[in-house]
């Protein structure tokens, strides 16, 4: 099988997002073993990163794969070598899929246009963040019992979704899985058009929650936008935009691709209460990007044998 | 001007093109004789020392293009006074204005007796200098704009990096005003332009940071504004909004104003953003469709007066990054008449006669100051094209030192054959192709 590409889910279909979440129960399950044995795959985090890097490189490891890792600091890339130099030089050195963090949206597209190795990207600037995406629907499946349950449920996706690469690969990835989706934030934190969507826009988590919304989504908020010009005060922000314990009363579920910010866009109780996914996301991090990696390389035939 | 001399006795006659020049109502197929650098004749069955057969050609008054970026000084590795303007004459302009935002800025008297006599010895077609309207481009101190006149600016401009004062621009046209020197304004409110792509839905979409609409609009209104108040003569370059366009419509009559928009911005829209290209940012950004065709249909209305094609080259190694670090800009002199004449005037959005208005006549009245076309005793500028070709845009097509052109790849109809500046052949697609050095 040739390399392939994750670049976006911008476009994804369902029949793709099953194969992903399919091949990642079994790698859960243990019934693949070391599919990547005698592959390469090549971390180049061009930003940092601790939750996704850590989560790729186990997946890698897990699946048999050897792996480089380079990342911002102590590496060429610090010394100002370009993506596309770095993307020829692993290519060079036999990497057969390259994982790309950039703080540029568009840089793993643009490094595929030059890389003979698979490309996933894990990250490139208010762009895509496909395999958080994917992981997030490995884990409400889990939650509801399977891909299929996902039809015809509810999201509101909650926060600064101008500026999220999360939410620009979960909108479509629900909506995709069948999901209604919804998206709920200030005017401030929302594109200008962000009518694109084609979407309901609401205006604070109570109004999801008359919605029906099954799940909040909610996204973190950054620390350098919490202030200034585009909110108010936290305060306000959390009163309206923040996710409480008495929001999830009626069996509702609260998902966060973190880190958290406990007390802004999350309460920390909320984040520990049993209707909170947010340790199951990141622990389906693993199984899913080791089946990423598996395709990517054109690994499934092996993991199938 | 290279290779030009208005004393020479260049009897030429051009034989049998189509002669289009909405200026002296020239509409048909005739013959054009040229001496001394000017047209001395226009009929039928013309003699000279010279024959040029153009037949199945059209001629119009060669283009004027008051926009263009020929990276001298400074960055000489993407493009030169040489290539410029081989550029600017293979797209048949004859008559170019140099924008000020090169390494060093064009803020010393000094640096513009430089550039003159440069283009004196180097350039292909008439080029006029803009010097800049404050020191460095830094919108603080005013530049010495007598001075910079005495020796030899055209006039003075902010273009690259607009004005963020509102009341430095105010002192900038005054004392423009008083110094002689028409004012070129790049208007964009920096405290609104925060992306590097149109705030569209596709922006949205693909998560590239936008800048808004209102970014162009609210730095053209306080250009309009101070252009009432202060009367200086300004022109407002690359309006790319229909909002701007409808603010220009206002405050014509009520200043001493003109403006130009591109071809880009005429022919693209931000679609281009899902690409995901360094190639395609550009400043001001492509705008959607609703823009495009207000912004078409003010040019096509004469609320615009004329096209620039803010020919910006760019070295491959600065496009071909993520659009958030590419350098924003587009080739622009070798595809402009061709873009225009596929996109607008074969959809007949745009009458041919208004295309050559746009290109030629009207911005070669700014530049020059009086009636610019092919009547006798005008100078033999003149352009050469056979609307009938058919050709892709590619990078060993192009003339000019770079290739970062947004229509690469692109399948137009049009194609510039010849240029003539006082009378001599300096782009000749006819016979033996000038090349670039």
């Amino acid at each position: 099988m040739p390399a392939r590409n994750f670049l976006t889910l911008e476009g994804v279909s369902k029949q793709e997002l099953k194969e992903v979440l399919d091949l990642a129960r079994d790698h859960a399950a243990g019934s693949v073993v070391r599919p990547l044995a005698n592959r390469t795959v090549c971390l180049a985090f061009f930003e940092a990163s601790t939750r996704t890097a850590v989560s790729f490189e186990l997946a890698a490891r897990r699946a048999g794969a050897d792996v480089i890792s380079i990342s911002e600091k102590g590496s060429a890339i610090q010394k100002g070598e370009s993506l596309l130099d770095t993307v020829v030089t692993l290519d060079a050195l036999g990497a057969d899929a390259i994982v790309i963090r950039h703080p540029s949206v568009g840089a793993a597209r643009l490094a595929a246009r030059y890389a003979r190795a698979a490309v996933v990207n894990a990250g490139d600037g208010r762009g895509q963040h496909p395999t958080q995406a994917l992981l997030d629907l490995y884990a409400l499946s889990n939650a509801w019992g399977g891909f299929d349950e996902l039809y015809g449920r509810r999201v509101a996706v909650v926060g600064d979704i101008l500026h999220s690469r999360v939410a620009r690969s979960a909108i479509p990835a629900f909506c995709a899985a069948g999901m209604d989706v919804a998206l709920v934030a200030p005017d401030t934190l929302l594109p200008s058009e962000a009518g694109a969507w084609g979407l309901p826009i609401l205006d604070c988590v109570d109004e999801a929650l008359g919605w029906g919304a099954d799940v909040l989504y909610t996204l973190r908020l950054q620390k350098e936008r919490m202030t200034g010009a585009r909110i108010p005060s936290i305060a306000e922000y959390a009163w309206y935009y923040g996710i409480a314990e008495q929001h999830l009363k009626a069996g509702t579920l609260v998902m966060h691709p973190g880190p958290v910010n406990r007390g802004v866009e999350i309460s920390g109780d909320a984040v520990l209460s049993g209707s909170s996914l947010i340790l199951d996301q990141v622990g389906s991090g693993i199984a899913v990007r080791s089946a990423i990696l598996t395709l990517a390389t054109g690994s499934a035939q092996r993991a199938a044998a | 001007m290279k290779g030009a001399s208005a004393d020479a006795p260049n009897d030429l006659v051009i034989r049998g093109a189509h002669v289009l020049d909405p200026s002296s109502g020239l509409d048909g197929i005739g013959d054009v004789r040229l001496s001394a650098g000017r047209v001395v004749e226009i009929g039928e069955d013309l003699r000279g020392l010279r024959h040029l057969d153009a037949d199945g050609l059209h001629l119009f008054p060669g283009f004027v293009d008051v926009h263009a970026h020929w990276r001298t000084p400074g960055r000489e590795d993407e493009e030169t006074i040489e290539t410029g303007s081989a550029a600017a004459a293979a797209g048949g302009f004859a008559r170019v204005v140099m924008m000020p935002n090169t390494d060093p800025v064009v803020d010393k008297p000094v640096i513009v007796s430089g550039l003159v006599r440069r283009v004196e010895q180097e350039s292909r077609v008439r080029a006029y200098v803009s010097a800049a309207l404050h020191e460095g481009l830094r919108g603080e101190r005013l530049t010495e704009m007598r001075l910079l006149k005495e020796a030899g600016a055209f006039c003075v401009s902010d273009d690259g990096l607009g004005t963020r004062s509102a009341g430095v621009l105010r002192n900038g046209m005054l004392y423009a005003r008083s110094a002689g020197l028409p004012v070129i304004l790049h208007c964009e409110d920096y405290t609104l332009a925060i992306g590097v792509v149109h705030d569209g839905a596709a922006a949205a979409l693909a998560g590239v940071p936008g800048s808004p609409g209102s970014a162009e609009d609210v730095a053209t209104a306080t250009a309009l504004i101070l252009a009432t108040e202060t009367g200086a003569k300004v022109h407002i370059t690359h309006v790319s909004t229909a909002l701007s366009a409808a603010l220009v419509a206002f405050f014509k009559g009520r200043a001493d104003v003109t403006a130009d928009t591109t071809p880009h911005h005429l022919t693209l829209t931000d679609e281009l953003i899902g690409k995901l290209e360094g190639l395609y940012r550009v400043n001001p950004p492509v705008r959607p469709d609703h823009d495009r065709l207000g912004v078409g249909e003010a040019l096509t209305s004469g609320i615009l007066d004329f096209v620039a094609t803010d020919h910006a080259p760019h070295d491959a190694s600065e496009k071909e990054l993520p659009l958030e670090e590419a350098a924003p800009g587009f080739l622009g002199h070798e595809t402009a008449f061709a873009a225009l004449y596929t996109e607008l005037v074969q959809s007949g959005e745009l009458p041919l006669s208004r295309l050559i208005e746009v290109m030629a006549c009207a911005p070669g009245r700014w530049v020059g100051g009086g009636t610019y076309g092919i009547f006798a005793g005008a100078p033999a500028d003149l352009t050469l094209v056979d609307l009938s070709e058919e050709w892709t845009v590619q990078t060993d097509s192009l003339v000019s030192r770079s290739s970062n052109s947004p229509y690469l790849g692109r399948k137009l109809k049009g194609r510039v054959k010849g240029a003539l500046v006082g009378g001599e052949l300096v782009y000749d697609a006819i016979g033996a192709r000038f090349e670039a050095a």
